[in-house]
């Protein structure tokens, strides 16, 4: 095997490594994205109102 | 002097690199029978020709560029300029970076300076950090409640009272003398816009390096390329400077992309305003450290440039009325689509040439053509600019793994925004080092 075929080949090895981590990278962020939204989601005043049906809360 | 010669002969050296690869290449697969290889090669052969005419194109303009700036210098036609200029920083969440962005705001050698920093309804100190410097006369901290940047950027618009509008990032700090450069060019009506250099400040590890070579290459030589036809399609966000009058015209910022600062510029360009760039006035920022940070920021990136296109594609086809604003967008939307998603296609077809027949060598000519493009890029802007020359060595890395990961998070960002996904800003976590 020459030199020029060596290269071609380890380029083409690096390429496919990369594709196949970019791939997981994204799902992973996407997942990691997913599950922050459900932790962080806040309870704002409004979801209160709503889930006691509209009428005004007062807090001690 | 020596600069100049370096840079003919490079240019030079790089031309015959070019021709004898793409030779190589047309000789080695003119020979193959197969009709599919035949096909497949022959669509490389156009798109690199097409990508060697960009680049080409970009470093001629930008050379032009540099020498029509220095010109205008020594025939005093960029003179000083003594317009108020109100730099407005948006922030939200940023209190481990904002006092160091408001300190180079303070430090700038311009006299004639307003700074409206506006609280976006954080939840953390930003305000009471800003607040520290309340009592320099011109300095205003504002809040509000929580409405996103365009929002944030026209309140401080409104409480403005400057004619040139600077925004920059809360991430950001400027150099000393950049609200100086960059004022200059409104001496000139038909300037709407100006926009800075972009420097990458934490350049700790390898992310945070290659994405210091892709903003002087990618990012600055390209605006400097632009500059030249006055058409920068992209306004960064940590520096840019706008004509006040110009941005009312077009209604201020918008906020329904998540690239205000491109979907601000296509309005401008659109009305038949020039864009100019100043590349000495500088801006360093905090690049993301880490993968997902840099997947977070590209995708907002991808999907805020497509909503971009999106909205203003009324003007891909205005070539009679606004040939420019039609170039620009053509140009976005070859940079931003037909790019990665014909980098991706070559890539898988030179994956199934060398399993099905076991040629790999034309994954080498396709590598080594960029890279030889890329270290060209590169050296050229670490010549005119101040960055560090070890800069040019990861140019090799850059085409071999960043490049192709970058363009892989563009395709998926650009399929989630075809199909409609529902997206936030995603905001990055600040580690404080700018």
């Amino acid at each position: 095997m020459n030199f020029l075929a060596f290269l071609a080949m380890l380029i083409l090895v690096i390429t496919i490594i990369t594709l196949v981590f970019g791939l997981i990278a994204y799902f992973l962020y996407k997942t990691r994205e997913k599950q922050k939204k459900h932790k962080t989601k806040k309870y704002v005043y409004e979801d209160v109102l709503n889930e006691v049906g509209g009428n005004y809360i007062f807090f001690e | 002097m020596v600069k100049t010669f370096f840079i003919i002969s490079l240019s030079i050296l790089i031309i015959l690199l070019l021709i004898f690869l793409l030779t190589s290449y047309y000789k080695t697969f003119y020979h193959f029978n197969n009709i599919i290889i035949k096909i497949g090669v022959g669509i490389i052969l156009i798109f690199i020709t097409l990508v060697v005419l960009r680049y080409m194109l970009l470093l001629f303009f930008s050379i032009l560029k540099i020498v029509m700036k220095t010109a205008d210098e020594k025939e005093n036609i960029l003179t000083t300029s003594n317009k108020k200029v109100s730099v407005i920083i948006p922030a939200y969440n940023e209190e481990k970076v904002i006092q160091q962005s408001m300190k180079s705001v303070i430090e700038q050698t311009y006299p004639n300076i307003e700074l409206i920093v506006v609280d976006d309804g954080s939840t953390d100190n930003t305000s009471l950090v800003a607040k520290k410097f309340s009592h320099i006369p011109y300095v205003k901290v504002l809040r509000k409640t929580n409405g996103g940047k365009a929002n944030a950027i026209n309140y401080g618009i409104k409480h403005s009272s400057g004619e040139i509008i600077m925004i920059v990032d809360a991430d950001s700090k400027l150099e000393k003398n950049a609200v100086e450069l960059m004022a200059r060019y409104f001496e000139n009506p038909e300037i709407a816009a100006v926009a800075g250099s972009v420097y990458v400040s934490n350049q700790n590890n390898l992310i945070t390096k290659l994405q210091a070579l892709e903003y002087i290459e990618g990012l600055n030589m390209v605006r400097n390329g632009q500059a030249f036809l006055k058409l920068v399609n992209i306004i960064p966000g940590p520096i840019g400077m706008f004509r006040k009058s110009a941005l009312y015209e077009v209604g201020l910022y918008d906020n329904d992309t998540f690239a205000e600062d491109c979907d601000v510029t296509l309005k401008l360009i659109s009305q038949g305003y020039k864009i100019d760039f100043e590349s000495e006035a500088i801006a360093k920022t905090e690049a993301p450290e880490n993968i997902f940070d840099l997947i977070k920021q590209r995708y907002r990136w991808t999907r805020g440039i497509l909503q971009a296109i999106k909205k203003h594609s009324s003007l891909l086809w205005n070539f009679k009325n606004n040939p420019s604003a039609s170039f620009t967008m053509w140009y976005m939307l070859f940079e931003s689509v037909f790019w990665p998603f014909m980098d991706f296609w070559v890539n898988i077809f030179i994956i199934y040439l060398a399993i099905t027949s076991g040629i790999s060598l034309l994954i080498f000519y396709w590598w080594s053509l960029f890279t030889i493009l890329d270290v060209a890029g590169a050296l050229y802007c670490i010549l005119i600019t101040n960055e560090n020359l070890s800069l040019a060595f990861y140019a090799i890395f850059y085409r071999l793994f960043f490049i192709q990961f970058i363009n892989l998070v563009k395709i998926l960002s650009t399929i989630e925004e075809w199909f409609g996904f529902k997206m936030d800003w995603g905001k990055l976590e600040r580690k404080g080092r700018i």
